[in-house]
């Protein structure tokens, strides 16, 4: 109330000052009157009571100006007066003012992308009801110590055993041939429960949920698409509704439309279907881990409570399954996680460090504004003589200073967004939910505040040293100010500019070594004039084993007929691509208690040619060959590692390795260990490997397997000329045949350094900005110098100093300062770097205290240095002695 | 800042302009005159912190103030205390009250 009073109270008198200070002049006058009246029936006389009154109570004028500053709209004018002073000023020094924003600009441009990219992909909340309920539950492997996938079976046993979730639901990946309405198309899709979605909390655009009796097996074939799939497929039509579409061969009767652009996790699917409707072989084999679980929390329960729960509800599983679930805990995690990933680590060093170009840029113009200052120091010793206090003049000039951070907030905010659509063309493939990020009301908000922010940052400083001019000398004729100690704190900022850029460099220069290792890296196989793709197999040749196995044969011996192919292989999973089929082991008969608790091998299901195609070098033994067939026994070729760490001095070649549910291997071979992962990253478990034949695979798993097995063919011929002709191929072997995810292994291999490129990309455009802002610095100062010492250097020259002597004085100088400026640059490097460590491992083959980088940085800025103090160091050495002592 | 001798704190001047207003409306000469009196005369109110005292009374709401003739039939700006100012002026006395009888109370005991 009280507060509402003041605020119009306030407005009125500063809208409508002309009354409002007429009624105080008014009643002011009328008080002092009254006083003197009082003094005159005493018999003062008129003058003297004047005079007395005025020493008493205080003159009118002063009165006047101590009510009126008494309130918050007083301040409101001064700033208003400031802020007209600083626009005077600024156009006064537009080249100054130009600068100085352009530095800005791109200091604040910088963070506002970075921050418009950390806002959208960390902290805008999930686009579902309640985000921050949505959780996703893992099994938790002891003996892995990592959290994995699910069984089918693992997941009904948990929503039996009512968890501390009011709605839970399974998710897994899966694939689809889409054959009618429309042209062939393999597309991605997910079996999901019926309650995947209301679990989620979004609406369908169209129809409905799956029932619960579609979601079991038996159920009627039902499916949910894609509003971009129903678009395509239907033109968008509300009669799309109880249409059927045809995958894999089967016909399914499609229930509901998706809202347009929803999708779950990173990657877009179109198709949905029931997941209680796999087949019973997966859906109760609790060996198969290859289902995802997402839950929303009841209301007021704890992350930590609900992982206590689900875990006491696993012990209880694990005790009822013994052979196969002992040894396996649950973890809960918020789903924010899972769909941001390691993005997270990397983003927020990327703000750091873009913050310290912000700091380098700010530095830039404190210097400027101090060697400003130097030359304003008359005007500021006027002020202080007429009656302005410290405060008054720290005012004025840190409006000045704001004024110049917020025009160039409003330049960078420009350059943000133009600067954003570029990283976005560029990187976005590497980002989960890029397209989330744009420049919305609080990227805004954060370009606004941190411009006030940085302008108190630069300003605060050097108004701070102008204000305390000493009035006396500056005001005489010629005075020149406190130049002095300008000159120290510009030489301070110019070393702290040095040293948080070579701590920019040696980040971005660490990250580049990584790329440099990563690329020269032994990948275990040869990556160069690789092709790889997968196929959608006829639905008529998946019907059995025997089918599936002719058809390979058939598409092999077709493609391996093009003239140009070296070799052609297939296998379940192809290197960097991120597949897993992570399959439990144990060597002779050594069975654990618990499948849970034997160890793990990456498994590749391949025909007998891949590893020659992939040039995966043998070690001992043979290869898997063409005579593997299913009637003749089960053979295995492991690699180095799992030789290396299960059969240790020992020959394994003739030994026995199970595969629970598949059966008794003999090892024929032993072939190089290839890097499956990330180039140089190990996978926290499962760094062994085995390969078997696809020839000897059982036929319950045959029919399925189309959908994760990959094709690699070795051709030296360029992808644009290949690929046709391999389509061509694989349509001649049946026409309803679909080539999808065709890519190059080198493609692949490039793409798996992204979590590297991306960060080295913007630290590096980063480092060059810095360098750039830090060379302007140096000469800055460098050139102040020079201009302030012409005196001194008229002086020395008439002395008898060689030219030489000069120019070495003043780059001596500059140097100096970059030393100093290395020194400490290097210290924080050796500490900040680590963070490179601890973050995500985004470093490889390079210490975080690589020498080599260090060296190298510190070279290259040098060179700046030298380059910064060239042209005034040249300045210098012209200086005549005659005209420069003149002056005096 | 010694040769301004009596120069006031801001917030000792409300209360006693709330107590100086409570019988009737008064204008600050007036007022001024009054709590000089109250005071024995010791000091001289500067105009100033008087007229800033009376801007901020009449913000936070506890006087409004209103142009009325003098005595002597000259026009001038009256200050009336709002409800709210006489209820603060209730509040403020009665604990003023409480907490010099408890520091009696000490001093009795001691």
């Amino acid at each position: 109330m009280s507060l509402l009073r003041s605020m119009a109270d306030g407005l009125r008198s500063l809208f409508r000052k002309e009354q409002v200070g007429q009624e105080l002049d008014e009643e002011l006058n009328d008080f002092l009157e009254m006083a003197v009246e009082e003094k005159m029936k005493r018999g003062i006389r008129r003058k003297d009571a004047l005079r007395a009154v005025r020493l008493e109570r205080g003159s009118l004028e002063v009165t006047k100006e101590v009510v009126r500053s008494a309130n918050w709209e007083s301040q409101v004018e001064a700033c208003w007066q400031d802020l007209r002073f600083a626009v005077r000023v600024l156009r006064k020094n537009s080249g100054f003012a130009a600068v100085a924003i352009l530095t800005l600009a791109l200091g604040i441009g910088a963070n506002t992308a970075i921050f418009s990219v950390v806002q959208g992909v960390l902290l805008a909340p999930l686009p579902y009801r309640e985000p921050d309920r949505l959780v996703t539950v893992w099994l938790n492997n002891f003996r892995l110590k990592s959290p994995t996938d699910l069984s089918y079976r693992d997941f009904i046993d948990w929503e039996h055993d009512a968890p501390p979730f009011e709605k839970m639901s399974a998710y897994a990946w899966r694939s689809f041939d889409l054959s009618s309405p429309g042209n062939p198309e393999h597309l991605e899709g997910r079996e999901i429960s019926a309650t995947f979605l209301s679990t989620l909390g979004v609406e369908l655009a169209l129809g409905r949920e799956f029932s619960a009796e579609e979601d079991r097996n038996g159920g009627a074939p039902v499916s949910i698409i894609s509003n971009g799939l129903w678009r395509d497929r239907f033109g968008g039509s509300t009669t799309a509704l109880g249409k059927s579409i045809v995958l894999d061969g089967v016909e399914t009767t499609v229930v509901g439309v998706l809202q347009p652009g929803f999708r779950f996790g990173t990657d877009y699917a179109d198709i949905y279907i029931p997941i209680g409707q796999r087949k019973l072989v997966d859906a109760n084999d609790r060996t198969v881990h290859d289902v995802a679980c997402i839950a929303r929390l009841k209301r007021g329960v704890s992350l930590s409570q609900a992982d206590a729960q689900m875990n006491a509800i696993q012990e209880n599983i694990d005790r009822l399954n013994p052979d196969t679930e002992q040894g396996l805990g649950a973890k809960i995690l918020p789903a924010k996680e899972l769909l941001v990933g390691d993005a997270r680590s990397t983003l927020l060093l990327l703000l750091g460090a873009v913050g310290v170009v912000l700091l380098i840029a700010c530095a830039n113009v404190a210097s400027l504004l101090l060697a400003r200052s130097a030359g304003r120091a008359r005007e500021f010793s006027i002020r202080a003589a007429l009656g302005a206090g410290r405060g008054r003049i720290v005012r004025q000039l840190v409006t000045e200073s704001v004024l110049l951070s917020v025009l160039g907030g409003v330049l960078g905010l420009a350059a943000a967004k133009w600067g954003l659509n570029a990283v976005l063309a560029t990187l976005a493939a590497d980002l989960p939910r890029s397209d989330n990020i744009h420049v919305n009301a609080s990227v805004l908000f954060f370009a606004l505040g941190v411009s006030i922010a940085v302008g108190f940052l630069f300003g605060l400083a050097p108004a701070h040293r102008s204000s305390r001019v000493d009035l006396q000398p500056s005001l005489q004729e010629g005075g020149r100010g406190s130049t002095g100690g300008h000159h120290r704190m510009q030489s301070g900022l110019v070393i702290v500019q040095i040293a948080l850029t070579l701590v920019l460099l040696a980040g971005a220069g660490l990250l580049f070594r990584t790329i440099q290792h990563m690329w020269k890296a032994d990948l275990g196989f040869e990556s160069r004039h690789v092709l790889t793709f997968q196929v959608g197999l006829s639905p008529s040749a998946t019907k059995t084993g025997a089918g599936v196995r002719a058809a390979y044969q058939q598409l092999l011996d077709r493609i391996r007929q093009i003239p140009g192919v070296q070799g052609a292989g297939i296998a379940t999973e192809v290197p960097m691509t991120h597949q897993i089929n992570s399959i439990p082991f144990w060597v002779d008969s050594h069975r654990p208690a618990s499948v849970a608790e034997a160890p793990r091998t990456l498994g590749f299901i391949t025909d007998p040619e891949f590893l020659q195609t992939m040039r995966i070098p043998l070690i001992r033994g043979r290869f898997i060959s063409q005579q593997d067939t299913i009637n003749s026994s089960l053979v295995a070729v492991i690699d180095s590692e799992l030789a290396r760490t299960y059969f240790p001095g020992k020959d394994p070649i003739g030994r026995t390795i199970t595969f629970p549910q598949v059966g008794d291997y003999r090892i024929v071979g032993v072939v190089g260990h290839v890097q499956h992962w990330q180039v140089g990253f190990s996978s926290p478990f499962m760094q062994n490997q085995s390969y078997v034949s696809i020839y000897q695979v059982q036929d319950r798993w045959m029919t399925t397997i189309d959908t994760w097995t990959w094709v690699v063919v070795r051709t030296p011929l360029d992808v644009s000329i290949m690929l046709p002709e391999i389509r061509e191929a694989v349509y001649r072997a049946a026409s309803d045949q679909t080539v999808y995810h065709a890519q190059t292994m080198a493609e692949i291999v490039s793409e798996s350094m992204s979590p590297q490129r991306f960060p080295l990309i913007l630290l590096g455009s980063f480092a060059s900005l810095a360098l750039l802002l830090a060379s302007i610095g140096i000469y800055g100062v460098i050139s102040y110098s020079v201009t302030q010492r012409a005196h001194e250097i008229g002086i020395r020259m008439a002395l008898g100093a060689e030219k030489r002597d000069v120019f070495r004085m003043v780059v001596v100088q500059g140097l100096s300062l970059a030393f100093a400026g290395l020194v400490i640059g290097v210290t924080a490097a050796l500490v900040l770097t680590r963070l490179l460590l601890s973050f995500s491992h985004l470093l490889y083959g390079v210490g975080a205290s690589d020498p080599a980088t260090l060296a190298s940085v510190s070279a290259v800025l040098i060179g700046v240095a030298i380059l910064a103090c060239y042209l005034p160091a040249r300045r210098a050495m012209r200086v005549d002695p005659m005209v420069a002592l003149r002056y005096e | 800042m010694a040769d301004k001798p009596a120069d006031l704190v801001q917030g000792s001047l409300y209360m006693p302009i709330l107590t100086t207003l409570a019988p009737e409306p008064m204008h600050g000469y007036g007022i001024a005159v009054r709590l000089e009196q109250m005071r024995k005369g010791v000091f001289q109110l500067n105009a100033g912190s008087l007229f800033v005292a009376f801007q901020r009374l009449q913000r936070a709401g506890l006087i409004r103030s209103e142009w009325k003739a003098t005595e002597n039939s000259r026009r001038a700006k009256y200050y009336v205390p709002r409800d709210q100012g006489r209820n603060r002026l209730n509040t403020e006395t009665r604990e003023w009250g409480g907490q010099a009888a408890a520091i009696a109370r000490i001093l009795e005991a001691s």
